[in-house]
């Protein structure tokens, strides 16, 4: 992606291989490597909530936490605001670290294990403050209820513990953690997925609020392309650690070029007993990480595979503008049909 | 089954507006006192507290008093050895004219002592190195871990007999000290509640809540003090008191077999002195194994219910 | 629709000879901390070769329902109220050895976990066949024979290979297959699936979905299929029935019940999911949590959280009312009120 002065954050070449070991007592051998992330590449825009779609083990939670640094990348750059944070991570100065952790933050998926269940509220919402220390201690009593009441909650709410709340309230209090330290930056990882359908849209909404009030931008992670297409501007499409399409999200929904893509939407029922929406079934699973299929991976399930996809790689590149795609033989677009 | 737990999760959820709070040591404390068994076993150790506390109270003679002799328990004036328990001894005399109750009730703050005694260096062993070994994990778990693995394959009871008589022959002066048995025991302990722990540790460390702090910026030593440590506590309160009713056994066992510190008062120590003598006075070895008895099954069965109580499973 | 395969009537209070019939049925668990009113007066029909979908989020009773309809449920839980028959008989009286004969005979129960069903020891072939054993007399070597047939019969490739392997170097979506395999070993008449697709994968989900239309179409079995997914519903069941905090809201076909929700329970499910079809700004919300069961609200228990509660709906629970063409409702103000879906839109 090119790089725009609007461009948060800049992922370039990531790659991320977990080493597979023999159990072992002392002496373990390396078996090989899980292929979490192959050299993605990916840029967000300030003010932008950028969606990275997946099924289960392509590698979209591994991006977010390599870009967090909760995990250290195997190789590849990350910039943010122009720098090149895993360096500075690498490096380790406390200071700037610091100064980094408080400008990018972290929602995770379940807000059952997110939360200390040791601690209340008050003190899991304070903590980034008694950490970063960035505000005078004095204030931090008032900063917390202000942002208790930024993410909806009551000020009686601080002095509970996390078991007294359900889901949603608890994914609430990871909210009004992340903004404790103002953050330029959040990733979401499923912040709705372990949500009671009923509470789904209460969190996407107050999301977006947030969004629009303090002006931060999301990298939201999911495998649920509906909510995707509610709260993102625009989506990255990954198979197998590999980014296969990119585009603005009415783009991608209408408009889907990578067979993957095509069939991905085509498998989410719609609620409309009237709509029989054609399905593409993709044959077979998705094959191990450890030994991905060599060239395009998603070849051998590929409903239009052709000779060369088994064996040359095809590059991400703009088919249309802002449009990229990674695909030899792509489904026929309808903007060039009609 | 997941969805009535969840239910049963939701009934703490809509508390009423302004409802004071409860944590989970509160939940712990609602759940321990619905356990009947384990009150009971809270019961009996409060009132070894008690007996610890106001021996001179609860016992009916000072601290060795030769009934018959001792000016301070004169009697009838004629030397009570070995007898059978009557009005004047509940629980009989021993060979040298000691009531057997009294001195009992005596030995309930060296059983103490040595419980907690041994168990606190324990823990605090096991503690150290199952952090230590969970928490950084690689190479540092590797070698903690095998080390603890070393102390587990030794024959713990023998070499503990081995080490008191090594002492007690090259330090003769030492031979009194009820603390070297404390020691022995505490130092030879450990390796069971280190794995323990360390596997509490490494089930912990995997939650997002410790993710979550690291991404924040908590330094590591925030993360193990402030998130790991009080998480893992109650599984250290339920090995401690399990550890408690452990030591006083080893103790009796040791002191039993002529082990022990010989100037101590322990039950082990009275039971290792009447044994001679069991054909003519089996009260005087009886009941102080009935008491140590007691104990260990006041503990265990609150340890027992602690488990229940503070069981994380049971939470959510 | 396919909804005529079971019977020409589309009465639900009066089906002519209902497979399944479930009448105020009660299912409460007993737990230190009170007693969870996990079902509630729950009643639902499910004739012949007909899907039915029960939709609910966690706590609505959904599973609890199913597992009282099969007598599994788990202690501290008991069945305090309510009929359940079966083919005309009434399952709550059967003694536990007869209820065996029917469980997995011909009712058969597909969990949500595909991984925690199947016995890590034993082969797929050998779990398959002794179910096959249990409910047929039939030689060991038959049993295999025809277990690889159900194989197949589930879209698995390699049936034969599949046979001697263990779970765990199957996939989830191989596993969910063989478990439904095995729910058919029976030759069920119904089968009640309890979520089988939300542990698996949106690709994975499809071919899932797909195999089980195939299969009802196929073998004219009758389903409850269990889920929380509305779009589910609207892809494979014939008829719906709504459930929120052990009770049910509305039941009716799909076309009905999406086209024209009568409870604000139903409607709200239908417009505050994200709905790939319609972008919108701003999703409309369902204010509120889930209540809580050991003290669930007076009267209509969605009314906390309902934009149209009035003092009625706080004051009674209302009836199950059957209100023509085979739907009934759950609410007071079904007849005042014109909730608009979006689907009609």
């Amino acid at each position: 992606m090119t790089l725009t002065p609007e461009t948060v954050l800049e992922v370039k070449e990531l790659t991320k291989h977990f080493p597979v070991y023999e159990r072992g007592v002392i002496l373990r051998r390396k078996l090989g490597d899980v292929h979490a992330v192959d050299e993605v590449s990916f840029g967000i825009r300030k003010n932008e909530t950028f969606g990275l779609v997946g099924e289960s083990g392509c590698g979209k939670t591994t991006i977010a936490k390599c870009v967090l640094y909760l995990e250290p990348p195997t190789s590849g750059k990350i910039f943010f605001n122009g720098k090149n944070i895993t360096e500075i991570f690498k490096e380790g100065k406390k200071d700037l670290v610091l100064a980094l952790r408080r400008q990018m933050q972290y929602i995770f998926q379940n807000p059952y294990s997110s939360l200390d269940p040791r601690m209340t509220v008050a003190d899991i919402i304070m903590e980034p403050l008694e950490v970063h220390k960035h505000i005078p201690r004095s204030q931090w009593q008032n900063r917390m209820y202000e942002l208790l009441r930024m993410v909806g909650l009551e000020d009686y709410h601080a002095e509970r513990y996390p078991h007294e709340f359900s889901g949603g309230q608890r994914q609430r209090v990871c909210i009004a953690r992340a903004l404790a330290v103002d953050p330029q930056f959040i990733a979401a990882d499923e912040p709705v997925a372990s949500l009671d359908v009923s509470v789904r849209a209460q969190i996407l909404n107050l999301l977006q609020e947030l969004q629009q009030k303090l002006g931060i931008t999301y990298l939201y992670i999911s495998h649920d392309l509906s909510t995707v297409r509610h709260i993102c501007h625009r989506v990255a499409v990954m198979y197998l650690g590999k980014i296969v399409e990119i585009a603005e999200t009415d783009e991608l929904f209408e408009n889907p070029l990578h067979p993957y893509t095509v069939a991905l939407l085509s498998a989410i029922p719609v609620p409309d007993p009237r709509k029989k929406t054609h399905r593409i079934i993709l044959p077979g699973e998705v094959p191990s990480p450890v030994n991905p299929p060599p060239a395009c991976r998603f070849h051998p399930r590929c409903p239009r595979r052709i000779d060369i996809c088994s064996k040359v790689e095809p590059p991400l590149l703009e088919v249309r503008p802002g449009h990229w795609l990674a695909c030899h033989n792509p489904w026929p677009s309808k903007r060039l049909a009609s | 089954m997941t969805s009535d737990r969840k239910m049963a999760q939701t009934t703490l959820e809509q508390r009423p507006a302004g409802g004071h709070r409860v944590s989970q040591w509160a939940l712990a404390w609602r759940r321990l006192k619905k356990n009947k068994v384990a009150i009971a076993g809270l019961g009996i150790v409060g009132i070894f507290i008690v007996m610890a506390a106001f021996d001179r109270l609860v016992a009916l003679y000072p601290p060795k008093c030769i009934l018959g002799v001792s000016p301070a328990c004169q009697l009838d004036g004629r030397l009570h050895s070995n007898s059978p328990p009557g009005l004047a001894y509940p629980l009989g005399t021993d060979i040298t004219g000691y009531d057997v109750y009294s001195e009992i009730v005596y030995g309930t703050r060296a059983a103490f002592l040595i419980g907690v005694g041994a168990t606190g260096l324990t823990m605090l062993i096991a503690v150290v190195i199952g952090l230590a070994a969970g928490y950084f994990g690689g190479w540092m778990d590797n070698l903690l871990m095998r080390l603890t693995e070393v102390f587990l394959v030794i024959p713990f009871f023998l070499l503990l007999l081995v080490f008191l008589q090594v002492t007690i022959k090259l330090a003769p002066a030492n031979t009194g000290s009820i603390w070297l048995v404390v020691f022995v025991i505490g130092a030879f302990s450990w390796p069971g509640a280190a794995r323990i722990i360390r596997g509490e540790v490494l089930r912990v460390r995997e939650f997002e809540f410790i993710a979550a702090s690291r991404q924040i910026g908590a330094s590591s030593y925030r993360i193990l003090f402030r998130h790991l440590f009080p998480n893992v506590l109650h599984i250290i309160i339920v090995l401690a008191t399990l550890q408690i009713a452990a030591s006083i056994l080893t103790e009796a066992a040791v002191s039993f077999l002529g082990f022990g510190a010989p100037g101590s008062n322990t039950w082990g120590q009275q039971m290792y002195n009447s044994a001679n003598y069991v054909e003519q006075a089996w009260w005087g070895t009886l009941f102080p194994a009935v008491f140590v008895t007691l104990m260990v099954m006041g503990f265990n069965l609150l340890g027992n219910g602690l488990r229940d109580a503070l069981d994380p499973r049971l939470r959510e | 629709m396919p909804w005529i395969l079971g019977s020409g009537s589309s009465e639900v209070s009066a089906l002519p000879d209902p497979l399944l019939h479930v009448q105020n049925l009660r299912t409460y668990f007993f737990t230190y901390a009170g007693i969870v009113k996990a079902v509630d007066d729950i009643s639902l029909d499910v004739s012949k070769g007909e899907t039915l979908g029960v939709v609910g989020e966690s706590g609505s009773g959904k599973t609890v329902t199913a597992q009282s309809i099969l007598r599994i449920v788990p202690s501290p839980g008991k069945i305090v109220d309510g009929t359940i028959e079966f083919e005309g008989k009434s399952l709550m009286k059967l003694r536990e050895k007869d209820m065996q004969r029917i469980r997995g005979k011909d009712i058969a129960y597909v969990p949500q976990d595909p991984t925690s069903t199947l016995d890590p020891v034993y082969r797929v072939g050998e779990q398959l066949s002794e179910v096959i054993m249990r409910h047929h007399v039939i030689s060991r070597k038959d049993a295999l024979a025809k277990a690889t047939d159900l194989l197949r019969s589930v879209e698995i490739p390699d049936p034969e290979i599949r046979i001697s392997q263990y779970p765990h170097e199957l996939s989830g979506g191989t596993k969910q297959r063989i478990a439904i395999a095995r729910a058919l070993a029976g030759d069920p008449v119904l089968i009640i699936a309890d979520e089988p697709t939300t542990a698996l994968d949106v690709t994975i989900q499809a071919q899932i979905l797909d195999l089980l239309k195939e299969l009802k179409n196929r073998l004219n079995v009758a389903m409850i299929l269990i889920t929380h997914d509305m779009g589910i519903v609207a892809d494979v069941c014939d008829r719906v029935t709504v459930l929120y905090a052990g009770q049910v809201c509305e039941s009716g076909t799909v076309e009905q019940v999406f086209e024209k929700p009568k409870h604000p329970y139903t409607q709200a499910l239908l417009t505050s999911v994200p709905n790939l079809a319609l972008r919108k700004e701003k999703l409309s919300v369902i204010p509120g949590n889930v209540p809580n069961l050991i003290e669930p609200p007076s009267g209509c228990r969605f009314n906390p959280r309902c934009p149209y509660a009035q003092q009625i709906c706080i004051d009674k629970v209302p009836e199950l009312e059957p209100i023509g063409e085979g739907r009934s409702v759950h609410c007071h103000r079904w007849k005042e009120l014109d909730l608009k879906s979006p689907v009609a839109s």
